[in-house]
Order: structure tokens, then C-alpha cells, then sequence
């Protein structure tokens, strides 16, 4: 034992301490607080003001957006709803009611289109307006290629959370220098796509069995994870010129079905990415158990492991319904007159010459907006927490 | 949906490893229809990997495996006819104490008043059946453990496994759960593999104990052998609480020698780096240079119906189980007694017993 003894405590708080000390553990002193809260205050009106402004514009007319800026409706300037008539059929008497009647049938014929499988658009009655058909487009490609991305992306993320698979080295060079062969085939010695991928795929699987088992290094799920996720790393604008062709080649330019495998085909990587780790901390007893219990894969995939990753899959549904539904570069290449989608939409109001309709563009903007709101209200009540309080021990 | 009642089990030179790492080796065990048999073992012993094969978690690197006289090595868990109670309880959050116990029955698409039914009794036989609508997260630990084990036996599977069941108890509850878990056992007369490091557990449940080593079977046999006749120093010390104590020395003949004292022993030998076992309750306190051994008083610790008094030798400490009204103190010279027919010897090195 040594004499020597170290005390902190006191008694009393100075008036430093008072200002710049929390009262107590999990709480701010007063001057954090200050900073905080002005913080965040500039930072509300950078984010709200935007919303406020596109609301209001769309109901200005050209002279009060040119001779503004006039912030306050009725006392800086008149509102008036000439940008949402010319957004709807000009044909129909546009008052209020009738755009709300509009805005009513948008809602309600983008869903019968959701639940209607579609491949590319039916007739569209003549008296409706572009913007029925932009936001339609939207709706479908967006919902439709969100569940496939979803769909898919997650359950490759469960397998390799939970399967180990190690391809060998050596095999994926070889499938490599077949697919290389192949094209070089077709091209250049002129046998046909579909015999020479059946050649190769037969000395695939040959080639595999034979010299597969004198490979040893061997890639794991993490190389996996990471080869998915790799194919985020090419900027959208390198591969659109390729994908544009490649559409072209089979016939599917400007149609909802290319939009749709496109758009889950480049949210893939950020679906298998996020749920991989939502799947990878769920505890594997369950599943175990379940096995023990007599589920199959796929019934312990459907009744144990989507409900409680039921948080993670809405965040990341969420995010992709997102994405998809603000994506302009993708669709204003593939999407050139019937599948056209709200961005383009937003974008066609710079008219050239004429200069930019501010008005007629907020209120597209608006009517953008509002249901990636009511999306984010829906799906943040599945975002909770506690889900999978009670699995464990406690 | 029962099988065909309680089914034997049998390892057969199962092994099993991790890469370079040999976690069971030619391990062999024949667990008779109905009997309850503990797996003891500390972690990394191999213990859990072989519940884990036996369950089809797993797959073992050599041998087989066989429920009754189903060679079950290469099928799937769900065709083995086994349930299992988890350390974890590993109880479905998302489903109530009903759906959970039910679940079993359930993914068999066994008809739902069938399953309600079978919820119910189950649930009964675990004292569940007023808690059926709560969620897992609103049990207690206790309450959850019962969930686990009501929906093993449900199915009334031929063998039950169970691993580590009480480890995240309290005391108490883990002794009265631990007396339920016998009771109903003996009651439903299922197979029941249970697997343990905790040495009173396995003591008190088991009709056998297997104690496992690094993957190597040590002893198999009832808890009273193993208490009264371990098989080696492993065993030995892993058995008893406190455990037994070891005085290191050399057997001539038919004394061993330790720190400048000679203790005569009932079996003869010559091992030069030799262990002399002896458990604490065989053990007696004597005036200083009238026991076997001498040393000083370490520390004394009452521990109710007893006082553990630990005496230091220098190079051996012993642990000797005095009555409770030991009043001696720290410091003080004493004298232990050892009784010639309650002592062990080892092979220091090898841990083999010297008979």
C-alpha cells in the first residue's frame, strides 16, 4: 500500500463550469446547447426554404417570377394556378377541383398500372395530359425495378451471409478466356452466338471437372461482396453509351421493361451491400433452430429472417425507391418519347430559346416530390428498432 | 407426430476439424434409448461440436453417426428426429410463446387444431399456459428458458438435445429449473444429450457423464464413479468444488514424497514427477506436526455448514474442509491430515492414474 491518493472530488460548480460543463451525464452544457440548437436552426431554413420556394413559384405567374423575388403569397404577389393548368389537359375546364380530380386519377391509375404487370404502356387516352403519363411512367418503372432490386439483392445478400462458396481462381479464369473465345469466334470466324456459347459452356464444365481440382487458391464471400460492390465504381455516364446500345441491340429502347432491369441492375450492388449486414448480425441460432425445427431455406429466409430484418429491408426499399425515382441520366438516354419519367419531365421546362418556366417546372417539382413524402412517412413506421429484443438471452 | 419413441444414439469414430485444428478425435459413445447422458467438458473441449454433429449442424470429417439404427451422418437435422433446446434460447422475437412453441409443428404442416392443441399441452407441461400471447421480449429469463423447452418436446423428437440450457440463469432459478429439467426427463423417458461445463449440472442430472478434453473422451461413466474413481488427473480436477487438491512430488514405492514429507499412499510405483490428489472433504485438520503434511494457514472461508481452510506448503496450497466453528488464523502453523485410502496418485506429466 502506498500513501499516495489521487481525489477529484468537489463540490459546487463555477460559473465556467455552469456555462460550459453538462449538468450531468447525457446531458449539454448551456453554451453547446446555444450552438447546437442555432445550428440547426440556419440548417432548417437551408433545407425547408427550397420546398417553400418551389411551392410558392408554382403558383406564380411568369411576370411574378421575373420581376421578383416576391416571397410571401397574397401580400408579395397574387397566386394564381396558370402553371398547374398547363400542366394538365388544356381541353378540360381547370379549376381546382378538376385538378384535384386530376392529381385523384394520377394516384389512382398508377396503381392499377403497379398491379397490372406492364411491358410497355397502353394506349393512353388522348385528353390526358403529359404529366399523367411522365408521372405513370414513374411510378411503374420505379415500384417495378425497386421489388425486383430488392428481391434479388436480398436474398444474394442471405446467401452469402450464411452459404460459404469459394470459386476456384483457376475456374474463373477459365469461364474468363471462354467468354473471350466465344466472342472471337462470333466476330471473326462468323459461327453463330448460339453455337459457339454452347461449345464453350460444355468445355466449361469439362474443363472444370478435369483441371478444376489442381487449382487451389481459392476466393471467398468477402471477394464476392466486394466484386458486387465493384460495380458501382464506373460512373453512370461511362456505361450509358454501352447500355444504350446494348438496348438497341435487342430491341428495347424506350420501354418500361429496359428502364426496370436497368435501374435493378445498378442498384444491385448498394441492396446486397446494405442487407448483407443487416442478415450477417441477425444470430445464426435461429436459423439453426429453425432448421432443427424443420423449415426449409427458403421458409426460414420467409418467416424468420425478412421479419426481423424488417427495419433494414424499409430503409433500404426506401432508399432505392428513391433513387429510382429521381433518376434522370439512365432515362433520358433509353426513355426517349413513350416511357419518358418525372425528371425528364422537371428538365423539359428549360424551353430552349424561350428560357426556363420556373413556374410550370416547380409545380412538376411538386407533384415529384409529394409522393416520395408520403413513401418516407409510410415506410419510416417499419424502421424501428426492438425487433429483435427477446431473440437472446436476457 | 412422435417417432418411435425414445431412440439410442451412437458416435463411431467421429472426428471432426477446423482447418488444421483437430477439435474431436475418433470420438466413440453409445447413449442408451431414454437415458440421460451429460457431455462435461470446458470450452474448446470439443463438447458442442459434437451436439452440433449429432444435430446435422454440422458434418463430421470422419465417421458416423447413428439415431436408433438410422445411420443419420449425411441427412439433413430436419429428418433426424431430434429437437433442440439452444444456450441462447434462440426463441423467434417476432412470434408469440404460442407461435414459437408451435413452430415445429407448424413448418410440418400438421393441421392448426392439431398444432393448438399440442401448444397447449406443451405449454402445460412447462407451467407456459397463461403466457401464450406474450412476445419472447416480455418473458423473463426463466419464463424464455420454458419456451425453449416447450417447444422441443412438442414434437416428442427421440432425441433431445440441449446445450448449455441453464447457463444464463441465476442460481436459484438455474437450481430449480435444473430439478424440473430431471423431473420431466424421467417423465417423458426422451434420449436427452445435455451438454455442460458446469460440473454440478452434470452431477446431478446425469444418468452418465462423458468428461471430454480437447476433443478426446476422458471418462464415461455414472457421476458417482467419476466423483469416486476419476479416471485421470483431468477428471479429477475438473470434478469437485472445490476441486481436489494436487501436492506435486515423487512416488517410491508405496510413499510419496513432497516437500520434505512422506506420505504413504495405497498404491505402490516409482514415478519421479508424480501428483497426489486428495479432495477437501477427505482431508482433516490436526495440531501442527501431528497431521501428514504441515504448512501455515492461508485463509480461512466459512462457507456455511463448513469452513474451507486453506493451507500453504509453499510449493502446494490444500484446500481442507474443517468444521464451522474453526476459529484458527491466518499465519498460524497447522497440521494436515490426508487418509491413506482417499488419495490419487498421477503421472505429473502424462495425467495417467497410478493404480
Amino acid at each position: 500500500m502506498s500513501d499516495a491518493s489521487y481525489k477529484f472530488e468537489k463540490s459546487g460548480r463555477t460559473l465556467m463550469e455552469q456555462l460550459f460543463e453538462p449538468p450531468a451525464v447525457g446531458k449539454m452544457s448551456l453554451v453547446a446547447k446555444i450552438v447546437a440548437y442555432t445550428f440547426l436552426a440556419i440548417w432548417s431554413v437551408f433545407v425547408l426554404f427550397p420546398i417553400y420556394w418551389v411551392i410558392i413559384t408554382s403558383f406564380k405567374d411568369a411576370a411574378a417570377v421575373n420581376q421578383g423575388p416576391f416571397y410571401i403569397p397574397f401580400v408579395d404577389f397574387q397566386p394564381n394556378l396558370d402553371a398547374w393548368r398547363a400542366q394538365f389537359n388544356t381541353d378540360l375546364h381547370c379549376d381546382l377541383s378538376s385538378i384535384l380530380r386530376q392529381l385523384y386519377l394520377l394516384v389512382h391509375n398508377s396503381f392499377v398500372f403497379v398491379v397490372s404487370p406492364v411491358i410497355s404502356l397502353t394506349p393512353m387516352e388522348p385528353q390526358i395530359c403529359k404529366i399523367y403519363l411522365a408521372f405513370t411512367n414513374s411510378v411503374v418503372i420505379s415500384i417495378a425495378s425497386t421489388i425486383l432490386c430488392v428481391t434479388v439483392g436480398s436474398m444474394a445478400a442471405y446467401a452469402l451471409a450464411r452459404i460459404q462458396y469459394k470459386p476456384k481462381f483457376g475456374n474463373i479464369l477459365v469461364f474468363v478466356a471462354l467468354i473471350v473465345a466465344v466472342i472471337f469466334a462470333t466476330t471473326y470466324a462468323g459461327i453463330p452466338w448460339w453455337a459457339s456459347s454452347a461449345v464453350a459452356l460444355a468445355l466449361f464444365f469439362f474443363l472444370v471437372r478435369s483441371i478444376g481440382r489442381y487449382f487451389r487458391m481459392a476466393l471467398g464471400n468477402g471477394d464476392i461482396l466486394f466484386w458486387i460492390i465493384s460495380q458501382r465504381i464506373l460512373p453512370p455516364i461511362v456505361v450509358v453509351i454501352p447500355v444504350y446500345v446494348m438496348f438497341q441491340a435487342v430491341g428495347l429502347l424506350d420501354t418500361h421493361l429496359a428502364l426496370i432491369v436497368l435501374y435493378a441492375v445498378a442498384n444491385l450492388p448498394i441492396v446486397v451491400w446494405l442487407m448483407h449486414d443487416f442478415f450477417a448480425s441477425l444470430p445464426i441460432e435461429l436459423e439453426e433452430s429453425a432448421q432443427l425445427d424443420g423449415a426449409t431455406r427458403l421458409g426460414i429466409f420467409w418467416e424468420i429472417v425478412l421479419p426481423l430484418t424488417r427495419p433494414g429491408l424499409a430503409a433500404t426499399t426506401l432508399l432505392i425507391l428513391v433513387l429510382n425515382w429521381n433518376e434522370y441520366l439512365f432515362a433520358v438516354f433509353i426513355a426517349t418519347v413513350k416511357v419518358q419519367t418525372m425528371p425528364i419531365m422537371v428538365a423539359a421546362k428549360n424551353a430552349g430559346e424561350k428560357g426556363v418556366f420556373w413556374w410550370e417546372m416547380c409545380a412538376v417539382i411538386v407533384v415529384m416530390i409529394i409522393p416520395v413524402i408520403l413513401m418516407a412517412i409510410l415506410l419510416t413506421k417499419f424502421i424501428s428498432r426492438g425487433v429483435l429484443q427477446g431473440a437472446m438471452k436476457g | 407426430m412422435a417417432g418411435g419413441g425414445a431412440a439410442s444414439v451412437k458416435f463411431d469414430q467421429v472426428q471432426k476439424s477446423f482447418g488444421d485444428v483437430k477439435v474431436l478425435e475418433e470420438f466413440d459413445l453409445l447413449v442408451e434409448s431414454g437415458e440421460f447422458l451429460v457431455l462435461l467438458g470446458a470450452s474448446g473441449s470439443g463438447k458442442t461440436t459434437a451436439l452440433r454433429i449429432l444435430c446435422g449442424l454440422e458434418t463430421p470429417s470422419g465417421g458416423q453417426v447413428f439415431i436408433g439404427d438410422r445411420n443419420v451422418t449425411d441427412i439433413l437435422p430436419k429428418y433426424r428426429d431430434i429437437s433442440m433446446v439452444f444456450q441462447s434460447y434462440a426463441l423467434y422475437p417476432h412470434k408469440t410463446v404460442a407461435e414459437n412453441i408451435g413452430f415445429p409443428l407448424k413448418v410440418r404442416k400438421v393441421e392448426k387444431s392439431a398444432i393448438d392443441s399440442a401448444i397447449l399441452d406443451a405449454a402445460k407441461q412447462v407451467q407456459l399456459d397463461t403466457l401464450l400471447e406474450r412476445y419472447p421480449r416480455e418473458l423473463s429469463g426463466g419464463q424464455k428458458q420454458r419456451v425453449a423447452l416447450a417447444r422441443a418436446i412438442i414434437r416428442r423428437p427421440s432425441v433431445f438435445l440441449m446445450d448449455e440450457p441453464l447457463s444464463n440463469l441465476d442460481a436459484k432459478l438455474r437450481g430449480h429449473m435444473r430439478a424440473e429439467l430431471k423431473h420431466m426427463q424421467e417423465a417423458l423417458g426422451i434420449t436427452t444429450i445435455y451438454v455442460t461445463h458446469d460440473q454440478i449440472e452434470a452431477m446431478t442430472l446425469a444418468h452418465r457423464v462423458a468428461v471430454l478434453e480437447k476433443g478426446v473422451l476422458q471418462q464415461l461413466a455414472t457421476p458417482a464413479e467419476i466423483y469416486n474413481n476419476p479416471a485421470n488427473l483431468f477428471v479429477a480436477q475438473f470434478i469437485g468444488s472445490p476441486p481436489m487438491n494436487v501436492v506435486h512430488g515423487s512416488l517410491e514405492g508405496e510413499h510419496f514424497q513432497t516437500n520434505g514429507a512422506k506420505v504413504e499412499t495405497a498404491v505402490s510405483g516409482r514415478v519421479i514427477d508424480g501428483i497426489l490428489g486428495v479432495r477437501p472433504e477427505d482431508c482433516s485438520i490436526a495440531p501442527p506436526a501431528e497431521g501428514t503434511l504441515d504448512g501455515k494457514i492461508y485463509t480461512t472461508e466459512l462457507i456455511g455448514d463448513h469452513t474451507l481452510v486453506t493451507v500453504d506448503r509453499g510449493t502446494d496450497q490444500i484446500a481442507v474442509k474443517a468444521s464451522k466453528d474453526f476459529n484458527g488464523r491466518q499465519g498460524d502453523n497447522i497440521g494436515v491430515v490426508l487418509p491413506r485410502d482417499h488419495l490419487f496418485v498421477f503421472d505429473a506429466i502424462t495425467g495417467y492414474r497410478i493404480r
